[in-house]
């Protein structure tokens, strides 16, 4: 398999916001007991989430974005951030946030 | 004389009417795309979060959280009614309340004490001119709804189906499919649906904590999340309901103007003819 196709789709959305929609090849999630970092492979799972920033590394780009509260779930090579709120990062980082 | 001079009165008065169907069309459409884009925010998360909870709900925990109690028979229901506060919206709000009215019906057929909550002026005004008795009655849910206004709502009743107080709460709301497709729907949020078949979770999933701790948190998010839907979908679809609206008055407005313009130009024409036959009536006169 070649390099690019082994890559995690990642997806940290709100009701209400889309924190980050993209692919990279690390993601770090505050899960409710901790960090947790996640590569290309990971078994499917499901947690819950706590409070901090999720970190998504894609080569020599970082996009960081604060979530707080719901769950996290990995599927097929698919991260999904189902977070009860997102928002720009606590320290300052290239999220982006929906107005709408 | 006089006929020209009242359907030039009826074209100014059918033009001001235009201008502000016209204008309410346009408020309607920026709204409207800014009310859509809410929902399809929403809507991702609140499928994902189903299919997670229905995934992770099995018969043998429902004994286990008081917000998956499964009743047996439904003795007391709450129904809760989405409308909207301000109408000319077409037949949007009459819609939602027929909707209503019919589960309110099927309810009371089969011996459900049913409570009435209602959201939106138009639905309040509407029962409380048919003295139908409501328990609860909001107006405070605008344009642009939050999670927070879903979760002032439907947290009050998912204590008191924890306490067995209610045994179900559905929702009667407009589904946002289209612009021109916004039928009422009703959803049920409690008791929560339980799949029958067993879900066919993949043998290495990974559940950190257990499944029923994660219900248990993601259960209230997920009760909040049906309900924002159904406040973002109404809101959406009642701006979709007064566009169309608004374009069809708009519209026969200016076929209405049209009409009301040739009678004007044969009323006015006719005028003249009469009063050229009168001059030349009255010079033919006096040569004679």
């Amino acid at each position: 398999m070649d390099e690019s196709a082994r890559k995690l789709k990642i997806a940290v959305i709100s009701p209400t916001a889309v924190g980050f929609e993209g692919t990279g090849e690390s993601v770090v999630v505050p899960a409710y007991d901790g960090l947790m970092g996640i590569l290309y492979g990971h078994a499917p799972m499901m947690t819950l989430l706590g409070t901090g920033d999720v970190t998504v590394t894609d080569g020599s780009t970082v996009h960081r974005i604060s979530v707080s509260g719901g769950f996290l779930q990995v599927v097929d090579n698919e991260v999904s951030v189902l977070a009860e709120q997102v928002g720009e990062p606590s320290s300052h980082g290239s999220g982006t946030e929906d107005a709408g | 004389m006089a006929k020209s001079r009242d359907i030039a009165r009826r074209m100014q008065s059918v033009e001001s009417t235009r201008k502000i169907t016209r204008t309410m069309e346009m408020v309607a459409t920026s709204k409207l795309r800014r009310a859509r884009m809410r929902v399809r925010q929403a809507r991702p998360f609140a499928d994902r979060l189903t299919a997670v909870v229905e995934n992770l709900i099995t018969p043998e925990l429902t004994d286990l959280d008081p917000l998956l109690r499964q009743p047996d028979r439904i003795r007391r229901a709450a129904v809760m009614l989405v409308t909207s506060n301000r109408g000319l919206c077409g037949a949007f709000n009459v819609n939602l309340i027929r909707k209503a009215r019919e589960l309110l019906a099927e309810l009371q057929a089969s011996d459900v004490e049913t409570e009435f909550h209602v959201i939106g002026k138009k639905g309040i005004s509407y029962f409380r001119f048919r003295n139908v008795s409501m328990a609860g009655t909001h107006t405070d849910i605008g344009d642009d709804p939050s999670p927070e206004d879903a979760r002032a709502l439907i947290d009050p009743l998912a204590e008191r189906f924890i306490r067995e107080d209610l045994d179900a709460v559905y929702v009667v709301h407009a589904e946002f499919r289209s612009v021109m497709s916004t039928p009422p729907i009703t959803r049920r949020l409690l008791p929560v649906y339980v799949p029958q078949e067993r879900p066919t979770r993949e043998p290495y999933y990974i559940l950190d904590p257990s499944a029923d701790v994660i219900l248990a948190r993601l259960l209230p998010l997920h009760l909040v999340s049906s309900m924002y839907r159904a406040l973002v979908e109404n809101a959406a679809s009642e701006q979709g309901a007064r566009r169309t609206a608004m374009k069809s008055a708009t519209d026969n407005a200016d076929d209405f103007l049209t009409t009301l313009r040739r009678q004007f130009n044969r009323a006015r024409q006719q005028q003249i003819t009469s009063q050229l036959a009168e001059i030349i009536g009255g010079a033919e006169a006096l040569k004679g």
